[in-house]
């Protein structure tokens, strides 16, 4: 096979908001030819294969496989589906890319990953935000030691998921992610365990405190604070639906310095020694508000030019279809989402124990 | 007759409803949400969305009046709503073996920008590209309707689609044909000498119930406009002092907002790569859809209908202004139905 004209024969599964990001990627690669697009609604899934020139649309996702025969397979469903639809595709001799989680539980998770192995298969979850810009210049800056050995890592994400007439929120129809162990936040833990992963060592322990700050029966939870200790590194997972703006920042602390992004309204504050010296305070302010006010206009481009935070959704893709038709492994590894996975269940198992 | 009505808890629904008891039908009210108190009609809470329960609310009905639809919210939330709970609505009517649907659609669907300024929009006006660059709103609208019509003919239903104009009436004043809302208290207007198709609630509301009633609407496709249609200067000098604060309005020409919407769309085509996202009102067939000078004509709904819009401009906008609306109005004996009588 040669890898630099591989194309493969690509479906998605479920034709919903983030479906759109993944379709965008797929009408447009070279790598990909989009061979179907299944929803449970006709409508729906005509519309989507129309704007993103699928060649079918399909609402039965077993005849969607035995009929366009995908190589590969975006499954976009809500998380509840995802190991029956991951098994059933794994059986079709399909690879699997899957928006998180995999699977609501560890256990889970492997008997899927242990199928995929049986069948030579990849499955890779999808951590798009590891691959969002920002994100890759604050691992640039720890492999290349700018800020020294890593202490401490912060991510934090505030979200209003009780706004009213927000999806999560909805009480006529409740999202079905209120069912998952962690209630909806289970749909972002995966994102902030990832992003705080990437630079943490083999975890030891955990602590976390969920809480809900309204007792109207809809959400389980709808704020998480945890620690994770990992040796050295002392890691914070934080969740709030209270607290505002909206925000998802990732700070990581080192010996020599720090750095942070808030991935909402992208940049990236470094305070480490400039030019082989000490920071100064003064200068480095100086130097800071010249970088944020450049960070304001760039904000103000991405805006325009429809630039969201799923940039990175863009990046992840090209690099697994780069490493499926190489033969390569995918830049989420098996390691990537084994430990995601086992950190969502510790910080479940130990639920209000802080 | 016994009607279902969805989305009975909207703007037009509680009109629809109030009026249809008023001329005799039993109504079955389909919400999302419990209802207050003290309501005399049948209500049932639905949600589209979902198909539980929907072919247990049709049981016994004999005609549906479609008005659930999403305003609001991204691409997917309307197509959740307007088209996902259209689909489950239609395969709960075949299981209900119910056989007649009204269903409201909109003036959204047209393709204003085909048109010529100061012609004539009517029934068979060129209809607008889903796929185009129109914005969520007329997009799932197109998409309902058509599957309406698809399954109507399919099942060898009666159906009718009704197409309403800018409807206005209580705490509805404002509509995207005035302008645009610059913060709280300023409206950008432009196209002052286009005429606005309005449609009072409650003329539009007995329209909807003459669709239901008359077979003679079998099969057709109706625009429902009121007479007078104001330019668009005039009505919005009759509704700003009702407004408080009263808003401070900005004029700005037809033919200048079009050539900025024309360039916008040029340097986001040629030099952004059309990715840019710039203001529905610079996107020039959402421009045109807002506020093109076209004339409107209600001739094809007077003659099939029946139909004359009851309340005049004046007289609706005061209806709106005071506590006296279609509650408060006299009992009124159903149309009969060819055939026989309801």
């Amino acid at each position: 096979m040669n890898a630099t004209t591989t194309v493969l024969r690509a479906a998605t599964i479920g034709a919903g908001k983030i479906s759109e990001e993944h379709l965008r990627f797929l009408s447009a690669s070279p790598r990909a030819r989009l061979v179907g697009v299944c929803d449970i609604s006709p409508a729906v899934a005509d519309f989507a294969a129309r704007k993103f020139n699928a060649q079918a649309a399909y609402t039965d996702y077993a005849r969607m496989l035995a009929d366009a025969r995908p190589d590969i397979v975006h499954i976009l469903t809500p998380a509840a589906t995802h190991p029956r639809l991951v098994s059933d595709c794994l059986n079709a001799g399909a690879h699997v890319i899957v928006e998180k989680p995999v699977a609501p539980t560890h256990g889970q998770f492997m008997e899927l990953w242990n199928l995929a192995q049986s069948k030579d298969r990849r499955l890779v979850e999808d951590h798009n935000y590891r691959f969002n810009a920002p994100v890759l210049t604050i691992e640039k800056l720890v492999n290349d030691g700018t800020l020294g050995e890593v202490r401490e890592v912060e991510v934090r994400m505030s979200l209003p998921l009780r706004a009213p007439g927000g999806r999560y929120a909805d009480t006529s129809l409740p999202h079905s992610s209120h069912a998952l162990p962690a209630g909806v936040l289970h749909e972002f833990v995966t994102h902030l365990c990832y992003l705080a992963l990437r630079f943490m060592p083999a975890v030891e322990r955990v602590a976390a405190r969920w809480s809900n700050q309204d007792s109207d029966g809809l959400f389980k939870f709808d704020d998480l604070d945890a620690m994770i200790f990992a040796g050295a590194v002392h890691g914070r997972i934080r969740f709030s639906s209270a607290g505002g703006p909206d925000c998802f920042v990732l700070t990581v602390r080192g010996t020599r310095g720090w750095a942070s992004t808030d991935l909402f309204q992208p940049y990236v504050r470094v305070v480490a020694p400039r030019g082989g010296r000490r920071s100064s305070g003064p200068i480095h302010l100086i130097a800071e508000g010249w970088e944020m006010l450049g960070a304001g206009f760039n904000g103000f481009r991405n805006r325009v030019m429809q630039r969201t935070a799923y940039e990175g959704l863009r990046t992840f893709l090209e690099r697994t279809y780069d490493a499926l038709c190489r033969g390569d492994e995918p830049p989420v590894s098996f390691a990537d989402m084994d430990r995601v996975s086992r950190l969502i269940d510790a910080m479940v198992d130990e639920a209000n124990r802080i | 007759m016994k009607l279902l009505v969805t989305g009975a808890s909207g703007f037009l629904g509680g009109y629809v409803v109030a009026d249809a008891a008023r001329r005799g039908h039993e109504v079955r009210a389909a919400v999302r949400r419990a209802p207050n108190p003290g309501r005399s009609v049948e209500t049932v809470i639905l949600d589209l969305r979902s198909r539980d329960g929907l072919v247990e609310a049709l049981g016994g009905v004999d005609a549906v009046i479609h008005l659930a639809a999403a305003k609001a919210g991204d691409l997917h939330a309307q197509l959740a709503t307007t088209v996902v709970g259209t689909e489950n609505l239609l395969l709960a009517m075949t299981q209900a073996s119910v056989r007649h649907i009204v269903h409201i659609s909109s003036f959204s669907v047209y393709d204003q920008m085909q048109m010529p300024a100061h012609s004539l929009l009517d029934e068979s006006a060129p209809m607008a590209d889903p796929m185009g660059d129109r914005d969520e709103y007329t997009i799932t609208k197109l998409i309902q309707e058509r599957l309406v019509i698809e399954a109507s003919r399919k099942n060898g239903w009666r159906w009718t689609i009704l197409r309403p104009g800018m409807l206005y009436g209580r705490d509805n004043l404002f509509n995207a044909r005035v302008g645009m809302r610059l913060g709280a208290n300023a409206w950008l207007r432009t196209g002052a000498w286009a005429c606005i198709p309005l449609s009072y609630v409650e003329n539009c509301a007995e329209a909807i119930l003459l669709a239901v009633e008359k077979s003679q609407a079998d099969g057709k496709i109706l625009n429902i406009v009121d007479d007078q249609l104001p330019r668009q200067r005039q009505y919005a000098r009759m509704i700003a002092p009702r407004f408080s604060p009263r808003p401070r309005i900005i004029p700005v020409s037809w033919t200048m907002m079009r050539t900025a919407a024309r360039c916008a769309w040029l340097v986001n085509r040629w030099l952004l790569g059309g990715r840019a996202k710039i203001p529905g009102i610079l996107v020039p067939s959402r421009l045109h859809a807002r506020c093109k000078p076209l004339r409107y004509t209600n001739a094809q709904a007077r003659s099939v209908l029946g139909w004359s819009p009851r309340y005049g401009l004046l007289e609706a906008l005061d209806r709106s202004g005071n506590a006296v609306d279609v509650d408060a109005s006299e009992p009124v004996a159903a149309a009969p139905a060819a055939g026989g009588t309801t």
